[in-house]
């Protein structure tokens, strides 16, 4: 690989209670480019994805290293929430907060205690940009935020992501909810986005993750089949499951 | 039979039961609005009661029952509000949590004569209160919290998951996902729960008995100081209410317009009632209205 690594997994493993969903995920995420994860339901590449910003904390037990930075997140003693302002989450359905589009976006960066309003003016509409939303929603900021159509509040949950300024986004299955158009656009904004950032994404679409992917990891019943160039893996497969999967023999 | 005989026969099935429960529920609100009506008059809810001669009122007690209301409020929302939170955001699902469950759960079936008496037996004598409004605000507590404990929960679990998700996600803590989102987005739920659980304390009448007693001293509407004994607003001071006038008037009464006097009362009763409803109705929605604008 010749990019940089923005986060890897080295024997990353994930159970529920005594069940084992996800066995020795090893993987690096290459920065700047976007990793799609893909898999049967029950695949655990949702819970792998979770678990990257340690949102399965209270629910699962997570073994081995998250290393971000050189430093293993997987540890008690991080601090979670610092943890999460630096990988994002969006989720499979938007989740607008009961309040108006500005303060939405800037919900983070009121956390961080920026109080500023020049600052925070300022990144509404850079975060509004990025999500490719602001030209919709400028006239606007003052409405509430669930007045929105789908495709655009899930639009204003990415530019409130991307406010407190993360270096990668996580995101599950972030279209699924979307009709065509609004999965367009924002696959559209994706790959604008990866300038900035890093973005590890769960699709079940496979289109989704052939047209806007640049890596691809294959899941299956909770271990890492294929890691590669989302062309290698969708063209010529190295595993048997895999081409299986893409094929649609199973799954 | 045939499936479209047997939709028909339960569908009439259906409809003439509920048909029964609303004629009942109907005839029962429009006999007590039309026997009472008529004894309703700006006198009538201006005056004082009356002990021994016709033409009182019940001022005082229409005042005695909103302000225990609002006493009891203030006592039971922040306990039901946060063990609402806890059942709702924080309880493990362990034995732990069934059993406080359990306890609620039993709490909501205690006859209100029990809970007068415990009232009784724990605030009036143990604690020293006396007949008192402070008194007749703790058994109302006691019989108030488990509804309302049980309707803020439910307003607090309606809060689709994913937002606590979403919270969470931005880096907040759990504690402030619980107070900056979820509880802001079940507020409408909880002023519904909180306006119709007033609307119910405001009818009890068998737990204040014991406790709010069945006298009302008279007392002084421009006197302000809580602490004075002859103030309106004065906690600790025994205060009938109108549930429990209706009561006495009816069973010892010795006032010659005794059916009047409870006819009235009852209808007084039975609008404001009405009016909590309605209010909870209008608030919740336009608090909703209010977080979608």
């Amino acid at each position: 690989m010749q990019t940089k690594t923005a986060l890897e997994t080295k024997n990353l493993q994930v159970l529920y209670g005594e069940k084992h969903v996800a066995h020795d995920i090893n993987l690096k995420f290459p920065q700047n480019q976007i990793t799609a994860l893909i898999g049967a339901s029950g695949s655990g590449k949702s819970t792998v994805l979770r678990s990257l910003n340690r949102m399965n904390d209270d629910f699962a037990t997570v073994k081995g290293e998250i290393n971000f930075h050189g430093v293993n997140i997987n540890q008690p003693k991080v601090n979670v929430y610092r943890v999460r302002q630096q990988i994002g989450m969006v989720f499979q359905q938007p989740t607008p907060f009961p309040m108006s589009i500005y303060e939405n976006v800037i919900y983070g960066l009121r956390l961080t205690g920026e109080k500023d309003r020049r600052v925070l003016d300022q990144r509404v509409e850079e975060s509004l940009r990025q999500a490719a939303l602001w030209d919709e929603v400028r006239d606007q900021l003052k409405a509430s935020a669930l007045a929105l159509s789908g495709g655009q509040q899930q639009r204003l949950c990415i530019a409130r992501t991307l406010a407190v300024r993360p270096e990668i986004i996580l995101m599950d299955e972030p279209t699924s909810a979307l009709d065509p158009v609004s999965t367009s656009q924002i696959e559209d904004t994706l790959v604008q986005l990866k300038k900035h950032l890093t973005i590890i994404m769960v699709t079940h679409n496979m289109q989704q993750a052939s047209r806007s992917a640049d890596w691809t990891a294959f899941m299956h019943q909770g271990h890492l089949i294929e890691f590669d160039k989302t062309d290698t893996i969708f063209m010529n497969p190295h595993e048997q499951k895999t081409a299986d999967y893409l094929s649609g023999k199973f799954g | 039979m045939r499936p479209e005989r047997v939709d028909r026969l339960a569908t009439v099935i259906v409809l003439s039961l509920a048909g029964i429960v609303g004629m009942v529920v109907f005839s029962l609100l429009i006999y007590i609005l039309a026997m009472g009506i008529p004894h309703i008059n700006w006198h009538f809810l201006t005056a004082e009661a009356e002990s021994f001669s016709a033409g009182g009122g019940i001022r005082d007690q229409l005042f005695n029952s909103l302000y225990l209301v609002v006493l009891t409020l203030i006592v039971s929302v922040p306990l039901a509000l946060c063990a609402a939170i806890y059942l709702s955001e924080y309880a493990p699902a362990n034995r732990w949590t069934q059993g406080l469950r359990l306890a609620i759960e039993v709490l909501s079936s205690l006859p209100s004569v029990v809970v007068g008496l415990f009232g009784y037996l724990v605030f009036v004598l143990q604690f020293g209160f006396d007949f008192s409004l402070l008194a007749g605000a703790l058994a109302l507590t006691i019989l108030n919290l488990p509804i309302l404990t049980r309707s803020c929960e439910d307003a607090l679990r309606q809060v689709p998951y994913l937002q606590r998700q979403a919270g969470l996600g931005l880096g907040m803590s759990k504690w402030r996902v619980t107070t900056k989102i979820v509880l802001p987005a079940a507020l409408p739920g909880i002023i519904t729960g909180t306006i119709l659980s007033a609307g119910r304390i405001f009818g009890e009448a068998a737990a204040l008995i014991y406790t709010a007693g069945q006298s009302s001293p008279a007392i002084n509407y421009a006197d302000w100081n809580p602490f004075s004994p002859t103030s309106f607003l004065n906690p600790l001071r025994p205060a009938e209410t109108l549930a429990v006038h209706i009561w006495k008037v009816n069973s010892e009464g010795l006032v010659p317009d005794a059916r009047a006097v409870s006819n009235g009362s009852a209808a007084v009763l039975i609008i404001t009632i009405l009016l909590f409803n309605l209010i909870a109705r209008y608030a919740g929605h336009r608090i909703k209205q209010h977080l979608t604008k």
